[in-house]
């Protein structure tokens, strides 16, 4: 879907991908999640400035970004987390250890153990999962978004260390 | 059938300016016996990934051509990567080496994609072969820009393995950047 001529109305998702944009970020592939559909819409529009590149899995773009920012082009993955587990190989036999780090965009399904049923175990244990393979996370905050992508950013560190950004919530406003 | 080696050698004079991925295990210590570069990209884990990676480095530097060095086993073990690699159709030689096994861990047997140029057509591939001899081989690699797959049937390695990539992996990133660098000044 390409939305042209309108303006897309999540101005949260709008500050995400503009601050990923200032930050140097130019790409960005992932999978959707309900809860990052406005951003996807934003990705898929004309006013974004990111380069979007659609993948069928989580690992696989979490591979073309790893190539993507070996050639100098920072690229921000956007996964639900139950595609975090497909990532694990990808993230911990080359992003980490080649140390091609990567921003991570990833909503928590499951974070208030009330969703569906398929989002209880990664729901529960996604923080506690990062925290084994050493990825820093920041709680984006709807409210202050540009704080929490000031967080996020600086955890980062253009390029210095692999960091995910939780999504609990949908970016609806 | 053709020897794996001899495979990568016709491949390496057809384009010796490429930027090549090489998937992990015997294929990038057969790549790197074939002679070091430091356009060499070596996976030494991320089964699956030569071809997303090829994917990012291709549309970072579209002036380049890549070419990604699968095997059989970690082909088949991603095959949705193959729309991604299409959509974007970028000046790409994906490599399949395919000798029916998973030579690295011991020979055990792959599962078989039958018609692995057809699959990548399917996907939505503008060119894909597949080849048994190595004259056939040279005839088959485009010399024009564009996404291609080549299906290369090869032999079971009767040779000694080379060795394992003495650079640590953020080493070979750093290499491999100043190669990069230096290709867009010159």
């Amino acid at each position: 879907m390409t939305i042209v001529g309108t303006s897309v109305r999540s101005t949260v998702a709008r500050t995400i991908a503009d601050r990923l944009s200032a930050a140097g970020v130019r790409h960005a592939t992932g999978v959707p999640c309900s809860l990052l559909a406005s951003l996807f819409a934003y990705l898929e529009s004309d006013e974004s400035r990111l380069d979007y590149v659609v993948a069928s899995r989580e690992d696989t773009a979490v591979g073309i970004a790893s190539g993507l920012t070996v050639a100098g082009k920072p690229t921000v993955v956007l996964m639900q987390n139950s595609g975090l587990g497909y990532c694990l190989n990808v993230l911990t036999s080359f992003t980490l250890i080649y140390s091609v780090h990567l921003p991570l965009i990833v909503s928590w399904r499951g974070h208030d153990d009330n969703d569906a049923v398929e989002h209880d175990v990664i729901g529960r244990e996604l923080l506690a999962l990062l925290d084994v393979f050493g990825i820093g996370w920041v709680l984006f905050d709807s409210s202050n978004a540009e704080s929490s992508m000031s967080e996020f950013l600086e955890r980062y560190d253009n390029g210095g260390a692999t960091v995910a950004l939780i999504v609990r919530e949908g970016l609806s406003h | 059938m053709i020897d794996i080696r001899e495979a990568i050698a016709t491949i390496l004079e057809s384009y010796p300016d490429a930027i090549i991925v090489s998937t992990c295990g015997y294929i990038s210590r057969d790549l790197l016996a074939a002679g070091d570069r430091a356009a060499n990209f070596y996976l030494v884990g991320s089964m699956g990934m030569a071809a997303p990676i090829g994917l990012g480095l291709a549309i970072a530097h579209p002036e380049r051509r890549i070419v990604v060095l699968d095997g059989d086993g970690s082909f088949a073990m991603n095959l949705g990567a193959l729309p991604s690699l299409a959509q974007r159709a970028p000046d790409l030689i994906h490599v399949v080496l395919d000798n029916g096994a998973h030579e690295s861990t011991g020979g055990q047997e792959t599962v078989q994609v039958v018609d692995v140029p057809g699959l990548a057509r399917a996907s939505g591939y503008p060119y894909a072969v597949s080849v048994s001899h190595r004259d056939e081989l040279a005839a088959s690699l485009p010399q024009q820009a564009g996404l291609a797959l080549i299906h290369i049937r090869c032999r079971a390695r009767d040779y000694a393995i080379g060795a394992r990539l003495a650079l640590t992996p953020p080493e070979l990133v750093t290499r491999f950047r100043s190669a990069l660098a230096a290709r867009e000044a010159a």
